[in-house]
């Protein structure tokens, strides 16, 4: 009598045991099941199409030892996460981030979900990696303004611009690009921050007008430093992958800010209509 | 006189894709070939447009699919994924001035719209500065995506670094 109690004990003991060993695995699973989510929401928050998003949650959940399954719809982000080892699952929606398009994101992150796979990271490695990665420096603001004030002037001579235009396009494009990363920083609307940069370049390169020049061409392409053109190429590989919610979501979006674009640039035309025709 | 034009055209396609491009961040050391595959891409545009008279939505076609085989080509080797070369490669190509003479028939329809003459003009223009416009951004993304089609496997494992 007295042996079966003993032994009931101990196995009660080690029960106890088990549950408190499983809780703290399961503790774990979660934290890595969130690093998961937010891995997910944050590739689709920088402008990846969707099936490469997919495809890397699911590789990097590989390497932890999970089975992902995962939905994407434009605002959010579903996940079950299945634990192999304890046959556990865990619910996660995630909100998506709207971030600044970054295609360095892109490769190194897709790089770190091969290189878990292949070089048998833990978790701390890998979340060490993604942290270094998220938080490293974007470019230079003032290179990146002259960069973009060369490659607006580049497409009006690509537009067979003279040389005069160039140079109007040039100085428009910094004009109208300064004041739309002088507003993305007050984080105003950025259907506004679109109407009001594409009416401050045109409204620039308007100057053209005034000299004999190619003023249409300098008119049309001073505005054209803000067309998203990531979206909406993405929009077309989601939809041709068979991503049409994501797709259609994304060419949605794209053209709202086309539209703004043109607002912006109606505001120029009507300005000048009469020297136009 | 041919070729320096070619050359040129090719030179400033280089400059616009990285300034758009650098809009985007992508990393240092795809910045060299996302200026080849730009230049390449929109200088064949301009012969076949301009030397062998194809039209602009079939011209964009042929540059955006070698633009995509060559994004699948260069980016194996700086572990880069073919969306982050071919992207910023095909923006130069984007149909501005199209999108452009879209905007201002639509402006200047309905600011004419007594007199007959004049509206239907703009109508023809909107209709078909649009229908350019919505093709070739149409085709430069399917062109480009194509080879991945083809060459799946391959171009799902461009970042794989340490693969034994």
């Amino acid at each position: 009598m007295g042996i079966c109690l003993c032994n009931k004990r101990n196995g009660l003991r080690f029960h106890n045991k088990d549950i408190r060993q499983s809780m703290i695995r399961n503790e774990t699973t979660l934290q890595q099941a969130k690093f998961i989510a937010e891995y997910a929401a944050h590739l689709m928050g920088c402008g990846i199409h969707t099936s490469r998003v997919i495809r890397n949650t699911k590789r990097i959940g590989e390497a932890l030892g999970f089975d992902v399954k995962i939905s994407v719809f434009q605002k959010s982000i579903i996940l079950t996460i299945l634990d192999n080892e304890s046959q556990h699952t865990f619910s996660e929606v995630i909100e998506i981030p709207a971030l600044p398009i970054s295609f360095k994101h892109n490769s190194e992150l897709s790089a770190l979900s091969w290189e878990a796979v292949d070089s048998h990271l833990n978790f701390e490695q890998i979340n060490e990696k993604y942290t270094q990665i998220i938080s490293a420096p974007r470019m230079n603001a003032l290179l990146l303004l002259l960069l973009v004030g060369l490659a607006n002037a580049s497409f009006c001579r690509l537009f067979k611009g003279d040389w005069l235009s160039m140079l109007i396009v040039f100085i428009a494009t910094i004009a109208g690009f300064f004041v739309r990363t002088q507003l993305q920083k007050r984080h105003i609307n950025h259907y506004i921050i679109f109407i009001v940069s594409a009416f401050v370049a045109s409204l620039f390169s308007s100057a053209a007008l005034f000299f004999n020049t190619t003023s249409g061409i300098a008119l049309a392409t001073s505005v054209l430093y803000l067309i998203p053109g990531v979206p909406l190429i993405n929009g077309v590989i989601d939809i041709v992958e068979g991503h049409t919610l994501t797709g259609i979501t994304r060419l949605a979006n794209a053209l709202l800010l086309i539209v703004c674009l043109a607002i912006g640039l109606s505001f120029t035309l009507i300005l000048f209509k009469g020297s136009l025709i | 006189m041919i070729f320096f034009d070619i050359l040129f055209d090719g030179f400033f396609a280089a400059i616009a894709a990285i300034g758009f491009g650098a809009i985007s961040d992508p990393p240092i050391r795809s910045f060299k070939f996302i200026a080849l595959l730009g230049a390449v891409g929109h200088a064949c545009r301009f012969c076949l447009m301009n030397y062998f008279q194809v039209d602009i939505a079939v011209a964009s076609f042929v540059s955006a699919l070698i633009i995509g085989f060559g994004s699948l080509w260069l980016g194996g080797k700086i572990y880069c994924p073919t969306t982050v070369l071919y992207i910023p490669a095909l923006l130069p190509m984007i149909p501005g001035k199209f999108a452009y003479n879209t905007v201002f028939a639509q402006i200047m329809f309905l600011q004419n719209m007594d007199q007959p003459i004049l509206k239907a003009k703009y109508m023809e223009m909107f209709f078909s500065n649009g229908m350019i416009t919505f093709t070739v951004i149409f085709l430069l993304a399917i062109g480009a995506t194509l080879p991945m089609f083809i060459f799946g496997k391959k171009a799902y494992s461009l970042t794989r670094r340490f693969f034994k």
